[in-house]
């Protein structure tokens, strides 16, 4: 035992908490302590102050009375408890209903909203190209340098470019 | 005056103050005009006296993806297009290109042949990268048309 558990030891003999033997055993061991039977001596001397100074309460009523009105405002209270608001069968059915589709509907509201945000997965895209063709017929190749620096759309169409700027300046 | 009077300034602080605002405002205003450089290109295999070539950028960078290793300029056009307007540019005497200047820096550029549109490619031009629409000629040879940003 540890002294501080033999100090609440000797609290409990003032207290009247412990059984015969123990307080017997505990007492023999305050006579051969000095430290102890100062402690003793102290805590009883409180314990006498304290119970000299508290004043009586003395019940309005008998006990038995006054623990059964106790009783009886508990039960009162329970019972009316238990009848407040009972759901009518409209309102417990749309409970039933309306609690998971609500549910249901928050949670696809959610996904949806959260559907379109990518996620950032720190990838820069430097290729924002955008090709339109008017002509089906026409083949079209597409080719971007690895720097994105040139971007070439070959046409699979012929044109005598040559012959053609040259017309234009004699127009 | 009251104000200037209120925090100490005098009047040439006070213009000096507006004059920047004035110009802060005026280079916005620039910076949403692009200039675009159209050039008319014809590639061969053979080189030939008396024609333009392209700049040493351009034809390094054609001569990496084709087979043609002379680049000859026919013509050069620079477009300068405020933000949101199209400018058209007759290339030759059927090839025209109709350039958009987009938001943010992107371009639109349609290609049309004898009043016809063959295609449209919209991308974001930087300084230094170049759009290039290109497709065969006469005999062994080729046509590009080459398109840069100025600004």
């Amino acid at each position: 035992m540890n002294e501080n558990e033999i100090q609440l030891k000797v609290q409990a003999l003032v207290d009247g908490e412990l059984t015969g033997r123990e307080a017997e055993a505990l007492q023999q061991r305050i006579n051969d302590d000095a430290k102890l039977q100062h402690l003793h001596a102290k805590l009883t001397q409180m314990r006498g102050l304290i119970a000299d100074s508290e004043l009586p309460r003395p019940l309005p009523e008998s006990r038995d009375f006054y623990w059964n009105k106790i009783a009886e405002t508990i039960e009162h209270e329970k019972r009316a408890g238990e009848r407040a608001a009972p759901p009518t069968p409209a309102s417990r059915w749309l409970l039933r209903w309306l609690a998971p589709v609500a549910g249901v509907s928050a949670l696809v509201l959610l996904l949806t909203l959260q559907q379109p945000t990518a996620p950032d997965l720190g990838i820069t895209l430097n290729s924002d190209h955008e090709l339109e063709m008017s002509d089906d017929e026409i083949d079209v190749m597409t080719y971007n340098s690895d720097d994105d620096s040139m971007s070439i759309v070959w046409l699979d169409y012929s044109m005598d470019i040559q012959r053609d700027y040259m017309e234009l300046w004699l127009d | 005056m009251t104000l200037l009077r209120r925090h100490n300034l005098n009047r040439v602080t006070f213009l000096m103050v507006l004059l920047l605002f004035a110009g802060g405002g005026l280079a916005s205003v620039q910076a949403d005009s692009i200039t675009v450089n159209a050039r008319l290109v014809l590639g061969t295999s053979k080189e030939k006296q008396g024609s333009k070539k392209v700049s040493e950028s351009i034809r390094k960078r054609l001569a990496k993806v084709f087979k043609w290793m002379h680049y000859h300029q026919l013509s050069s056009k620079k477009l300068t297009i405020d933000d949101s307007k199209i400018v058209t540019s007759k290339l030759s005497k059927n090839a025209s290109i109709k350039v958009t200047n987009q938001k943010n820096g992107k371009v639109s550029v349609s290609l049309f042949s004898g009043g016809k549109m063959l295609l449209q490619k919209t991308q974001t031009l930087r300084s230094g990268q170049y759009m290039v629409l290109a497709g065969k000629s006469t005999g062994d040879s080729a046509w590009f048309i080459v398109l840069s940003k100025s600004n």
